[in-house]
């Protein structure tokens, strides 16, 4: 163990005391400093930690949350990082939290959530065992560039980790692109035909019409969402691969969970995911696959699937006006459509309110908002009692609801955050909440102090 | 009145919400009771541009282009280029507007030829100017103040007697050195500003929508709208691109 390992080790701790006392969030901040010490740090301590890294666009969170769950069941020490922390910074800053003074990694296993920018660097670094990755959609096109450089980031990262695993999304056909040019063993998940609703068609605005190898456009054979699902392409023969983890039936979608028959290899078994809509269908598919190469056991990753509680943002429940408030993450297009569905397809009458930042953990760019369905909240008629437009961008969200179709005597803009959270509180209908990033860093303080619960920083 | 729109590789240059821009010109034309048809022309299609009033053509990312060129260069440059001859309006953004030029050289010296029609040419750089920026079009253009998102690395020239659809008043525009932003050449409207370009600036959306109804019927007026809501939209961007400006 070097000196500078050393050195940027007891940094890293110092920093982070220092930052508890401050009561700054922020966790990315120490490792930052001790990167500059030490560039390979994370490598160093992470050598003998047997890793699961989650990437990809969407659902890198929830899946995150569901191994460490399983993790917890089984009893293994294990180190995660959490979803403000997921550069190269913030994962060196967990794995220096869980080191001794010489560097040496206290933890047997981790589950680092990794974006997708930062997965070039730091795949090879960590050497993980398996490297989960969910999906790629178009993001924040002003800090990423093209969905196809995201996926050659990811590409690029995997060169230097042969030994991974990849547990790849069978159905997108951007994702399982990655094991056509890397050594790396693969096994794949997916929805079979079975499970997908056979009306539904590819997204208007599809990241990837055409083939990735050939440049063809694909032919599907049934569509899950967005670009997923059964595509092939014409001419070079590129095609889903089989999943060895399918979900072979959706038995029912709930409002609070959905229920599905998936088949693992030779075995079967009847999950039940504990958040609703069919992309956490796919996050349960995804870390089931990984959860295996990770070596636990099947029920084991079934179990938590079953059990977890995701939180911050993520469907996250609150003891807000007569019936409730679910909070929903929005990133992106996909990940807004997702939620825009989800809440189309329930049955009573509901308040919502959409709250966009343009910061730059938001993206600066927001033009995502006019890829995104909000055409789809005109399925619910006059059961969308109201709509709360708020944040930075609220007077944009306002003309893309009006364009969109929704009645604008409909549309209140409420940029005042404890204004608007009492608004929500008089609502007799459950309340759904869609924030962008740093908008939910705001409002749910706000929703805390209203309504009790745990801050995230203790939580 | 009636108006068939076309929009031209949908399926490949959709980058950054271009298709609020569709959205916009749709509503705007049947708020006022003006019939309209949205045309779709995606690689491969054979439909002919000619019977079509406005065409757009929005913004796509690197790995499409070279999709994009092979079909556009099996005959639908010559017939794009008949129709901005003609007059037919057009609303071309980002990758799209750069199309329209002579060609595309990017920063290692590789160069794609484009259709030609405007004398316009873009070269890449190292830079990629980008964010929140605004400009004022220029009288022809309905002189409306802009504001919009601009994401681009080529730096684009026009060519002597071009025009630009306007002057800069804060971020990079065309090239970020000459002052001018897009082009406006017959009823070519061209720009930098991709995505929800139109929804935030009505006044160009109108004075788009006028020139291609003016040439189909030789006179027109547009119905005024409540436009409360996009202007305060406008407006607040304006003011800050103002300050920090
Ligand atoms: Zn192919």
């Amino acid at each position: 163990m070097s000196l500078r390992t050393i050195a940027a080790v007891i940094l890293c701790k110092i920093l982070c005391l220092a930052a508890r006392i401050l009561h700054r969030g922020g966790t990315a901040m120490p490792g930052r400093w001790a990167l500059k010490l030490c560039p390979d740090l994370a490598g160093t301590l992470a050598r003998n930690v047997s890793i699961l890294v989650i990437t990809g666009t969407n659902g890198k969170t929830t899946s995150a949350r569901i191994a460490e769950q399983a993790f917890a069941d089984a009893g293994l020490d294990y180190l995660a990082n959490r979803s403000g922390a997921n550069l190269l910074s913030g994962i060196t800053t967990e794995f220096c939290r869980n080191s001794t003074l010489t560097g040496r990694c206290k933890k047997h296993y981790a589950v680092i959530e990794c974006d997708e920018a930062a997965a070039r660097k730091a795949l090879g670094y960590l050497k993980p065992k398996a490297v989960l990755v969910t999906n790629l959609f178009r993001d924040q096109l002003d800090r990423y560039g093209e969905v196809t450089h995201t996926l050659e980031n990811i590409r690029e990262g995997l060169k230097n980790t042969p030994d991974a695993v990849l547990c790849l999304n069978a159905d997108c056909s951007l994702t399982s692109s990655l094991a056509l040019e890397l050594p790396n063993r693969a096994v794949y998940y997916g929805l079979e035909r079975s499970a997908a609703d056979p009306d539904t068609r590819p997204a208007v605005l599809s990241d990837a019409t055409h083939c990735i190898r050939c440049k063809t456009e694909y032919i599907y054979d049934y569509v899950t969402y967005g670009h997923l699902g059964g595509f092939r392409c014409p001419r070079c023969g590129y095609a889903r691969h089989d999943a060895q983890v399918a979900v072979t039936r959706i038995q029912e979608l709930g409002a609070d969970s959905s229920t599905v028959e998936l088949r693992a290899g030779e075995e079967e078994r009847t999950v039940r995911v504990n958040l609703p809509a069919v992309y956490n269908i796919y996050n349960a598919a995804g870390v089931i696959t990984a959860l295996g190469e990770m070596g636990l056991d099947l029920d084991r990753a079934v179990n938590a699937v079953g059990s977890f509680h995701c939180g911050f943002g993520r469907m996250e429940k609150f003891a807000l006006g007569q019936q409730g408030a679910r909070v929903m993450l929005v990133k992106n297009p996909a990940g807004c459509d997702q939620v825009l569905r989800f809440l189309a397809a329930l049955s009573g009458d509901l308040e919502l309110a959409v709250l966009l930042n343009d910061n730059d953990a938001d993206g600066t760019d927001i033009s995502w908002i006019w890829d995104a369905e909000f055409e789809a909240l005109c399925a619910l008629g006059t059961r969308l009692r109201r709509v709360y437009v708020s944040g930075k961008r609220a007077s944009d969200l306002f003309i893309r609801l009006k364009y969109a179709g929704v009645a604008p005597e409909r549309i209140i803009l409420e940029q005042d955050y404890a204004a608007l959270t009492d608004r929500l509180g008089e609502a007799e209908v459950p309340v759904f909440i869609m924030p962008t990033y740093t908008a939910l860093l705001e409002f749910r303080p706000q929703l805390l102090r209203r309504c009790g619960g745990a801050d995230f920083w203790e939580g | 009145m009636e108006l068939t729109i076309c929009h031209l590789y949908p399926d490949v240059l959709n980058l950054y919400g271009d298709r609020g821009n569709i959205l916009c010109l749709r509503r705007r034309l049947e708020w006022r009771g003006i019939e309209v048809t949205v045309t779709e022309k995606p690689i491969g299609s054979e439909r002919s541009l000619g019977n079509c009033d406005l065409i757009f053509i929005g913004g796509g990312q690197d790995f499409e282009q070279e999709t994009l060129l092979a079909d556009l260069h099996q005959g639908k440059d010559a017939e794009l280029c008949a129709a901005i001859n003609d007059g037919v309006a057009v609303l071309a953004i980002c990758g799209g507007y750069q199309m329209l030029g002579n060609y595309y050289e990017t920063y290692d010296g590789h160069r794609c030829d484009f259709i030609g029609a405007i004398d316009l040419c873009t070269i890449g750089s190292a830079v990629r100017m980008i964010g929140n920026y605004m400009f004022r079009c220029d009288a022809e253009s309905g002189g409306a103040v802009v504001v919009g998102f601009e994401n681009h690395s080529g730096k684009t020239r026009l060519g002597e007697g071009v025009k630009p659809l306007g002057r800069v008043i804060a971020g990079y525009g065309n090239n970020g050195e000459d002052g001018t932003e897009g082009v406006r050449w017959k009823n070519v409207f061209g720009t930098y500003s991709h995505g929800p370009l139109l929804p935030k600036n009505p006044g160009l959306c109108d004075n788009i929508l006028l020139t291609a109804l003016i040439r189909k019927y030789g006179h027109a007026t547009l119905d005024p709208l409540d436009d409360t809501a996009e202007n305060r939209a406008h407006d607040e961007m304006a003011a800050r691109l103002t300050k920090t400006g």
